[in-house]
């Protein structure tokens, strides 16, 4: 018994010894919304001096598009270093700056350039990532938006979407249409159909090799697939009534589209080659503007069901409905992120048409932008950024981006260019 | 029958020239002179009933030199007013003249002015255009300002609500210090030790940029070491990994931009707090 008493008492000396020399701990919950500070520096040409556009330029309004960067002015800072050994890294600390980013251009025959870049955490006092690419001289932009690619996946740990295309409709000479493509950031226009009718809802195929879009050029609304490395293109859709609002199913072999048929406004499903239509959902009510989930399995639509128009998701193993919006009278035109976490809709909000943002677990909804008249809002493929169509103060329409953040809305430089319908391109590998 | 008596009246005959003449004079010197002229002194006005019965001839004799004394008088008025009105004229002239002059000069004076006014106009726009841009610009950072602010104050607020939870969970530990007033424990003061937790603490989460860190709840775990001046003494070692190379990373840098971390001077109190355990939950807990 004594011995018993002993073990015990030797054990709680033990452990309250262990328990005085522990290690303090402190829990640290939740943090912040910043943008991290990043100086790109001029990259430095070596061969022949040409005028090439400015990469750094490129760099930076990439990282600051995305919203989770914040570029520095770097005007004025004398010592432009050539590699991490000749970094005065207390100067980039009292500039607050926690990465930095510096370059070479290397003219080559042939009108080629080598681009090498080197991006410096400045905490570390160490280079991080680096790289070299080599292209035509007219693709420095494309150069430029790949290494930002290659920094934000870094920095981010999400892909960057800085090299991918867009595609939007432009209204010209009053009565014309143009269906363009171009890069994310509105550089590299070129025309995919130069049309006499309205052309609407262009959707990118998850290939990112063809566009669906909804044309008025049989005197109502058809749907047509066209390829965009050849110009070929085929009727996907032209039954009785409307046909709309197409939305291609994750796996690209499908396409979610809106017929008027017999009845109002209604889901079906049709093959990309356009076979084996059928019907949806079975309801009175208007649904419409489908959109499928990532994994397949579920699409969000917007419906008048309940009143005004909301948000419901359609699960098509269970055939079950259900809502997804409950704030605010007034829901549509929703899109979901590449991994199905968050949804992106308008919503009216006083009387103005805003971006909503809505977080699928906790269903927090985030207004993004200001209105009045938003329209159209497609996420990035990396779930990062929307784009949508907006009017600023002069009336014109534009077309800009907006980070999920909420911190950065930018318009695309697409002049007075009357722009509508956006689509955003897949990331191609 | 009156009128046939003043025929043979001699007397009121010349008592009626005379105050004809006195009517007309004086109406001339109405409408010539005009009011803004002293009205002349014109003798005495004989009134009818007042007038004395004198002889004939002295009547006439009278009344004769009385007429060229009115005349005289009319003459020295009519001059008078002549002069007065020549001299009206001249100046009525030089006014003229001057006004004139006056109007050219003001007609001057008006095309320079609305020259003026003109550059003063196109200055005036270009301002209202700059000022236009400027303000076009500034409604546009105003914008970003605002966003910013926004988003500053939703921080503030919850930083302020974890603040307060903290102060009264701080309080409920600090109870039985209170109490006791220096409850000490290994020879420690628990109280200021929380204190400097708490500090440590609202430091480092200031710096986490949640947004690198996905959206699932995640934790993970560091190890620091401190010299006395609050810096770190080598880097943080990670002892937990999130699984999200971009969210350990981020965390690492809220650790290393905190420094110099807060740190009580009591070196009883800082050997407690020279090695510690970091537990980062940057989504929250479920």
């Amino acid at each position: 018994m004594n011995k018993f008493l002993q073990i015990i008492f030797a054990g709680f000396i033990f452990f309250s010894s262990s328990v005085l020399h522990a290690l303090e701990v402190i829990e640290i919950l939740g943090g912040k919304a910043s943008q991290i500070p990043i100086a790109v520096m001029p990259f430095k040409s070596f061969g022949a001096q040409k005028a090439i556009g400015k990469i750094n330029s490129v760099i930076k309004s990439d990282l600051s598009r995305s919203g989770l960067f914040y570029a520095l002015d770097t005007r004025g800072v004398i010592a432009a270093p050539n590699s991490d050994k000749e970094v005065n890294f207390s100067q980039w600390k009292s500039l607050e700056a926690q990465f930095l980013i510096i370059g070479r251009i290397d003219f080559l025959k042939k009108e080629k350039v080598k681009v090498s870049w080197s991006l410096i955490d400045v905490y570390k006092q160490q280079t991080v990532l680096s790289g070299e690419y080599v292209g035509k001289e007219k693709q420095i932009r494309a150069i430029g938006h790949k290494v930002s690619d290659k920094v934000y996946e870094r920095l981010t740990g999400s892909k960057g979407v800085f090299h991918t295309k867009i595609a939007f409709v432009e209204k010209y000479n009053n009565q014309k249409y143009k269906l363009n493509i171009a890069d994310y950031d509105g550089y590299n226009i070129t025309s995919l159909l130069d049309s006499k009718m309205p052309i609407i809802s262009p959707k990118w195929s998850p290939d990112g090799k063809k566009i669906a879009y909804v044309s008025f050029e049989k005197e109502k609304p058809v749907i047509y697939i066209q390829e965009i490395a050849t110009g070929k293109r085929k009727l996907l859709a032209n039954f009785k009534g409307n046909n709309s609002a197409p939305a291609w199913s994750p796996d690209g072999k499908r396409l979610a589209i809106v017929l008027t048929y017999n009845t109002n406004s209604q889901i079906y499903l049709i093959n990309a080659d356009g076979s084996d239509v059928k019907r949806l959902i079975r309801s009175r009510s208007i649904t419409t503007e489908p959109s499928w989930s990532p994994d397949g399995k579920e699409i969000y639509y917007t419906s008048n069901q309940g009143g005004g128009p909301q948000i419901y998701k359609f699960n098509l193993e269970s055939s079950e409905v259900s809502r997804v919006t409950f704030e605010g009278k007034y829901n549509l035109y929703p899109s979901l992120s590449y991994d199905g976490k968050l949804l992106i809709y308008l919503t009216q909000d006083q009387g103005n048409f805003k971006v909503a943002l809505q977080n699928l677990q906790s269903n927090q909804v985030l207004k993004l932008t200001k209105g009045p008249l938003d329209e159209a809002p497609v996420f990035a493929p990396n779930g990062h950024m929307v784009l949508f169509v907006y009017k600023d103060y002069g009336k014109t329409t534009k077309i800009g981006t907006v980070s999920i953040n909420g911190l950065k809305i930018d318009p695309l430089p697409l002049g007075s260019r009357q722009v509508q319908e956006p689509a955003w391109g897949p990331i191609k590998n | 029958m009156k009128f046939f008596k003043l025929e043979n009246n001699d007397e009121l005959q010349a008592n009626l020239f005379s105050f004809a003449i006195h009517l007309a004079l004086f109406l001339v010197m109405i409408f010539s002179v005009g009011w803004q002229t002293k009205i002349p002194y014109y003798g005495e006005v004989e009134i009818w009933d007042s007038v004395p019965v004198q002889k004939k001839i002295n009547k006439t004799q009278t009344t004769s030199n009385k007429k060229i004394k009115q005349q005289k008088k009319t003459t020295k008025v009519q001059k008078s007013n002549e002069a007065k009105a020549k001299a009206q004229k001249e100046a009525d002239i030089k006014l003229k003249k001057k006004k004139a002059a006056e109007k050219k000069a003001a007609e001057k004076k008006a095309k320079k002015l609305k020259k003026q006014k003109a550059i003063k106009d196109l200055k005036k726009k270009v301002l209202k255009q700059e000022k236009l841009d400027k303000l076009k610009k500034e409604m546009l950072e105003k914008e970003k300002v605002e966003r910013l602010q926004q988003q500053v104050i939703e921080q503030q607020k919850i930083e302020k609500m974890q603040a307060e939870l903290r102060e009264n969970e701080l309080k409920q530990q600090k109870k039985p210090a209170l109490e006791g007033e220096n409850e000490v424990k290994g020879g420690v003061n628990t109280g200021e030790l929380n204190k400097y937790k708490l500090l440590i603490q609202q430091k480092i989460q200031q710096n986490v940029n949640q947004q690198l860190c996905g959206l699932d709840y995640i934790n993970l775990e560091f190890r620091i070491s401190l010299m006395p001046t609050g810096e770190l003494l080598g880097q943080p070692k990670m002892t937990k990994s999130s699984k999200i190379k971009s969210c350990d990373d981020a965390v690492e840098r809220a650790i290393i931009q905190s420094q110099p971390l807060p740190l009580p001077k009591d070196s009883g109190l800082f050997s407690k707090l020279k090695n510690l355990e970091l537990k980062f939950h940057p989504n929250g807990v479920e």
